[in-house]
């Protein structure tokens, strides 16, 4: 079967997915990196890159900006791409700052919004909000922008379902219009003269502030009063970008290790995407220990090993006895790996890159060519 | 001031990075205190259980359960919280249902940033304050809780409130969970972290977070996964070549040139996360086991017994 990199050749956006902890970050920048050495105007939009990494692609501090990896930092890593790549970092704020400002009717509104507490929260506080603004960036790099081919990073998910969910659930938030006409009596009324029964069914309104109490229901108000018109303008988008991850441009990458945790989330991650009729370009297993003893075989004992290590004029027995020992080691955690990867692909039938833990972490674009190269 | 150790607190916050082996770590604890005869709750928050069936038991949902005996686990989720604590605030169920099916009710709850994380923050702390004929309820209460991001989240949500919540209930369960959560005779949080580059990293930044913004004792860093130093450096630099042997020498030399090269990279990790967070470090080997389950969390209980954190400096 072929690896990642071929699966993903034809496609034009690249969704890498996956658990915590499995080097997400740096697939998505070794595959970027690959298509521009080939030729493309290729784009990386990373979420929380390791610090290394960010300065290897020439990211800044400053979020949401693209910036082209200079040619100085190919020519010291020994590589000549015949495209370009660029980079930038997702800032979740600025991206929903942007979207409120694209759809306010007016600067007016727009600072009723960016000024309401319970917006100033959101980005942070609302669950799958980081997952909303990563997709709605995609879109707005796909649709304005001419790269030939851009990969996306993707905030870790406790939770498979949030990635998909997350702007359904978050626009059902916005444009609940029971929940706006009831509230609006309490939108911009000073707190003191607050009437909660006005909150239709007294008694429920009663109930429900003696959880919240009156003044958290005020800032809801005030900010679904303040998105009241702009909400179809959210909804056509997010329809949009379903609409764009469903195409065939379009692929996920499942990235996981071999850990049994990483490759049971990597699953659930795919029944989802299959669920929803995603298009799934491959998986990358991860830091996987490779194998050095052939399967079945048994492994060779001290004695063995000090007979081969005498014959070349190396090592004393108890250095081999060590060597015995590691062996031993290194193949029960290969077995370990091959079992959980076993379990991982008899249950998906794509393509697929096994990339063996690498000596050295990934920080430079000559590494992120190396792992490339095995994608 | 006796030294306190790490088991003798109420309630104890394991964290860090996703990956690491914070669930493998908290039912280690778990393990041992339960074996010093403490009475210990372990509370996974949201999660995919995990705790139990490291331990060989069924999960245990979100219903108390006693997996081994004086060990028992929850999963606190959302729902199952939002329903306790409605019926403690609301005190009958007739009415709990009239106003929680109300679809209005269920969506402001819902939509209201943080009540989520307080209703399962709640719940966890109301166990770990909890009295029973004149004692704790629990000696201990474990909190295997999210990854770094999520979990500064979960725990700042009561001084988020206190400080922004008029007077009246919730600001009122805000407080006492907030004091609660800052007092280091209840409350301690360890740090859990592999000696690699990314978890190390993330380890020096929730250190800072939880010192200036969540106020919590901390109590020790925990490094996971610690290869050990095999070879000395002589013996390193010939592994290269013996390397390049035919079998059997050969992958047995490569095996151990790339037990060197890791067991390397992790001292100088190690070393990073020592120096940065300023904090009694527990360092547990990597082992190399074929199955992740009940032996492994034995083994992390007998290095963690070996040298318990948190005592002395």
């Amino acid at each position: 079967m072929s690896g990642v990199r071929e699966a993903l050749a034809t496609r034009r956006i690249a969704v890498c997915v996956g658990p915590g902890g499995v080097g997400k970050t740096t697939v998505a920048a070794a595959l970027a990196l690959d298509r521009a050495m080939r030729g493309a105007r290729a784009l990386v939009c990373t979420i929380d890159p390791a610090r290394r990494l960010a300065n290897a692609l020439g990211l800044s501090a400053l979020g949401n900006v693209e910036s082209r990896v200079p040619e100085h930092k190919f020519a010291e890593a020994g590589l000549r791409p015949r495209g370009e790549l660029h980079a930038m970092m997702l800032d979740v704020k600025r991206t929903w700052d942007d979207l409120v400002a694209r759809h306010a009717p007016d600067p007016a509104r727009r600072e009723r919004i960016l000024k309401n507490r319970l917006y100033q929260q959101m980005s942070s506080a609302l669950a799958g909000s980081q997952e909303y603004m990563a997709m709605e960036k995609l879109y707005e790099l796909a649709t304005d922008r001419d790269y030939d081919v851009i990969v996306l990073d993707t905030p870790p998910t406790a939770h498979a379902l949030d990635f998909l969910e997350a702007p359904d659930r978050i626009l059902d938030f916005l444009g609940n219009e029971t929940a706006r006409a009831l509230l609006a009596p309490l939108a911009g009324a000073g707190r003191m003269g607050l009437r909660l029964a006005q909150l239709g069914g007294g008694y429920i309104a009663k109930t429900l502030a003696r959880f919240t109490g009156q003044a958290a229901l005020a800032d809801l108000g005030d900010f679904l009063q303040g998105f009241q018109g702009m909400y179809d303008g959210f909804k056509d988008r997010a329809a949009a970008v379903h609409a764009l991850l469903s195409r065939p441009e379009v692929g996920f990458v499942l990235v996981t290790s071999p850990s049994p945790v990483a490759i049971d989330e990597t699953l659930a991650f795919h029944e989802r995407l299959h669920a929803e009729s995603m298009p799934v370009a491959g998986v990358v297993a991860n830091r996987v220990t490779p194998e050095l003893w052939p399967g079945g075989e048994p492994l060779p004992g001290a004695a063995e090993l000090a007979a081969a290590a005498a014959a070349v004029g190396a090592g004393d027995g108890a250095f081999t006895a060590r060597l015995a020992a590691t062996l031993a080691e290194h193949q029960t955690l290969a077995a370990a790996d091959r079992l959980a990867l076993a379990r991982l692909f008899a249950r998906l039938d794509v393509p697929r890159s096994v990339v063996p833990r690498l000596e050295t972490d990934v920080h430079d674009l000559a590494g992120l060519a190396r792992l490339g190269a095995r994608l | 001031m006796h030294p306190a150790t790490l088991l003798d607190r109420r309630l104890l916050i394991v964290t860090g990075k996703g990956g690491v082996g914070k669930s493998t770590v908290s039912a280690a604890l778990a393990l041992a205190a339960a074996r010093a005869g403490k009475r210990v709750l372990v509370c996974e928050v949201n999660a995919q259980e995990r705790i139990a069936p490291l331990l060989g038991e069924p999960p245990a949902g979100g219903t108390i359960r006693e997996a081994l005996p004086g060990l028992s686990t929850v999963n606190v989720t959302p729902q199952d919280a939002m329903r306790e604590y409605g019926l403690m605030v609301l005190r009958f169920r007739t009415i709990y249902e009239a106003v929680f099916e109300n679809r209005l009710v269920r969506y402001f709850l819902r939509v209201i940033p943080s009540l989520a994380e307080l209703v399962m923050l709640g719940k966890i702390l109301n166990e770990a304050k909890a009295e029973e004929e004149g004692r704790p309820r629990w000696d201990l209460v474990l909190v295997d809780a999210p990854a770094t991001g999520h979990a500064v989240q979960l725990l700042r949500v009561p001084s988020a409130l206190v400080d922004t919540v008029p007077a009246g209930p919730l600001r009122r369960d805000a407080e006492w969970m907030q004091a609660m959560l800052v007092d280091p005779a209840r409350t301690s949080l360890v740090i859990v972290t592999l000696p690699e580059e990314m978890p190390v990293n993330e380890a020096i930044d929730l250190d800072a977070q939880v010192r200036g913004v969540l106020g919590i004792h901390r109590a020790a860093l925990i490094v996971n996964a610690m290869p050990e130093t095999r070879f000395t450096e002589s013996e390193e630099a010939r592994l290269a070549a013996l390397a390049g042997e035919p079998p059997p020498l050969g992958p047995a030399a490569e095996a151990a040139r790339l037990q060197a090269l890791r067991a390397g990279q992790a001292a100088r990790y190690l070393a990073r996360a020592r120096a940065a967070i300023d904090l009694p470090t527990t360092v547990i080997p990597l082992f190399p086991l074929a199955r992740w389950g009940r032996e492994a969390v034995e083994r992390v209980a007998g290095a963690l017994a070996a040298a318990p954190a948190g005592r002395g400096a």
